[in-house]
């Protein structure tokens, strides 16, 4: 690796410049004459991406794995659509509902995050289905038979579109300037060890209840945008369980931790989401599944970290080892202190 | 006003559910004890037994109850299999880890889908001639079909606790749960005794699936809400042992049951829940911690 180093001096300028020539292609995109349904699927694979990424601010970053990110993406959606509804601005109205997934994040955060592990997972589960079922019973919502929103004035896709966008540029900058802040790094030290992260004066409860609020906003933003797109939410959709397990697979496959993994993993279920499970509808849990266990067993860094083991062929995967070892709990020789 | 009579039914009702809760739980309690693998699979065991005793009904006209009991060898192996196929491969650890999370999630997915490739989504029931029978004692009324359901559990419970207590299977298991590296270097094939462990627990979800069919109509999806309960319950008991799941279930039990009478039907599936973050925030290691001196001693 000693003749490497103008090579990765290239290389990191070349994946510096990489996201804003992704930007202006996006930005661009819609010009390109694309037909209504493209855009369509890109809107939405924009939409997951922005609550990828939020999830792994938390899941990843912090090590903090939720299954209970349905509720933020259901407060936002539901409190956007509510404000929308009452004559607010739309984006206003995603204002409102970010900052009411802030608020949601912190009721839910206070109790759950004095838990840690698998009792933090079982808690975010719960918590997704006692939500659930407040919203199904509660009547500000509608109740179990949904809200439909009342938007005056024209329908332009192409709005829609930039507003996911903006929102998805949004989340990519703040998890970019999380993952080299101070903040960032209080985070990392959280995942590997938390008692010892308290030790040099980590206040570990309050530093995921702040992570916890930011990828809520986030996720709620998502939930108001997709829901004025939809205009038609229901609580059995935005707060089902497979939205949270949507919101949790997508890092998953790109590579929880990393910045990109999440987007990546975004385009990728997107795709599978509008290609395969519109092809076969009744085979989704089986693909996702599968998905799921493949990627634990064969590659637990994500295609991230697949990709990072086919450019260091030659250096075995020692990078992906580490990341393994720092993201998925103890590795295999860690843990065993005898 | 609640009279002396509401207030006995509502705690027999209370000890009824506490079987079947208990039954639920222990396969949970033993493949966490020996693995540390919180198997959210659980839930699909559950299901798949549940859907074991109704083809069996169906097709054989096999009693549920006798269902249950035959779900337990063929679930055994059905677990066995699992974990030669799949847990084996995760990386080892004695704490638990999200590779393992996300493993049984993603089985339980795959189980799912089965079974709505198999037998659709519509809810589904089994009906025999006792389903509906009770035994009146005076005021008290007790659901026949529960009170069996509850004798086959605790049965299984004893028995489980029995192979658990005297075996050489069950000290190995005691062995890898207490330190899994002694036991390791005092002779116990630490692979072995975790396949069949994950055996029993998946024969303990098929049967209390199996048994809870009885009582429950069922879809694929069946399961989720039981297995947050099952978590709330082994925690509360200290997650390692039988008689701590069985104080666990009692607990959640009577707690479900009582708060009948303060919280509407609507909110019930939020209780289990909000016990289990109240019994965490009061008690970090558990209830089961303030008495886990007591039964190590036993």
């Amino acid at each position: 690796m000693k003749t490497g180093t103008p090579a990765s001096g290239i290389r990191f300028s070349i994946s510096s410049v990489l996201p804003w020539l992704l930007l202006v292609a996006l930005i661009f995109l819609p010009s390109a004459g694309l037909g209504t349904n493209l855009i369509r699927l890109f809107f939405l694979t924009l939409v997951w991406i922005v609550t990828s990424v939020a999830w792994n601010l938390v899941g990843g970053f912090a090590g903090q794995v939720s299954f209970g990110f349905a509720v933020f993406y259901g407060v936002g959606a539901y409190t956007g659509a509510l404000l929308m509804n009452q004559g607010v601005s739309p984006y206003a109205a995603m204002a409102g509902a970010a900052a009411m997934a802030s608020i949601a994040s912190l009721i839910v955060g206070a109790p759950t995050f004095r838990l840690r592990g698998p009792y933090f997972v079982i808690a975010t589960i719960g918590v997704n289905e006692a939500v659930r079922v407040l919203m199904s019973n509660l009547a500000i919502t509608g109740g179990a038979s949904g809200l439909r929103l009342r938007e005056h004035g024209p329908y332009r896709q192409v709005e829609h579109y930039y507003t996911a966008l903006g929102a998805a540029a949004i989340a990519i900058a703040i998890s970019a300037v999380i993952a080299r802040s101070r903040f960032g790094l209080a985070l990392r030290a959280i995942r590997q060890d938390e008692d010892a992260a308290a030790d040099v004066g980590v206040n570990a409860y309050v530093c995921k209840l702040y992570v916890h609020a930011i990828a809520a906003a986030l996720t709620g933003m998502a939930g108001a945008i997709f829901a004025r797109y939809a205009a038609y939410i229901n609580p059995q959709g935005v707060f089902a369980f497979n939205t949270s397990i949507s919101i949790l697979l997508m890092p998953v496959i790109g590579g929880i931790g990393t910045i990109w993994g999440p987007v990546l993993g975004g385009v990728v279920f997107g795709a599978i989401e509008e290609q395969l499970v519109a092809n076969f509808p009744n085979i989704h849990l089986l693909l996702y599944g599968g998905l799921l266990m493949l990627i634990v067993l064969v590659e637990p860094d994500g295609l991230v970290g697949l990709f990072h083991r086919i450019v260091r062929r030659r250096g075995s995967d020692s990078r992906s080892k580490g990341i393994d070892k720092v993201l998925w709990g103890r590795s295999r020789l860690e843990g065993r202190e005898l | 006003m609640m009279t002396a009579a509401d207030f006995l039914n509502l705690l027999i009702a209370a000890l009824m559910l506490a079987g079947i809760y208990g039954a639920m739980s222990v396969g949970m309690t033993v493949i966490y004890g020996v693995m540390k693998i919180v198997n959210l699979a659980h839930a699909g065991f559950m299901m798949m037994g549940a859907y074991f005793a109704y083809e069996l009904f169906q097709r054989f006209n096999i009693d549920p109850l006798f269902g249950a009991f035959l779900a337990l060898p063929v679930f055994f192996l059905f677990g066995m299999a699992i974990h030669w196929l799949l847990v084996r491969r995760l990386p080892k650890s004695d704490q638990p880890t999200l590779s393992s999370l996300l493993l049984m999630f993603g089985f339980w997915l795959v189980l799912q889908n089965v079974a709505y490739l198999t037998w659709g989504n519509t809810d589904m029931s089994i009906l025999t001639p006792h389903t509906l029978s009770v035994i009146n004692l005076g005021p008290i009324t007790i659901s026949t079909l529960r009170l069996v359901v509850f004798a086959a559990a605790v049965v299984s419970m004893a028995i489980l606790q029995l192979i658990l207590n005297r075996s050489w299977f069950g000290k190995s298991v005691r062995a890898l749960i207490q330190n899994p590296y002694a036991a390791q270097i005092t002779g116990v094939d630490d692979q072995k005794i975790s396949r069949m462990a994950f055996g029993l627990g998946t024969a303990f979800a098929g049967f209390a699936g199996a048994l809870l069919s009885m009582l429950y109509s069922f879809n694929p999806d069946f399961g989720r809400p039981f297995l947050v309960r099952s978590f709330v319950i082994i925690v509360l008991g200290g997650l390692e042992s039988v008689p701590g799941v069985a104080f666990g279930a009692l607990v959640l039990a009577v707690v479900e049951t009582f708060s009948i009478l303060a919280v509407p039907a609507g909110y019930q599936p939020a209780i289990s829940f909000a016990l289990l973050v109240v019994v965490l925030l009061l008690f970090p290691r558990g209830l089961a911690g303030l008495m886990q001196k007591k039964w190590r001693a036993a």
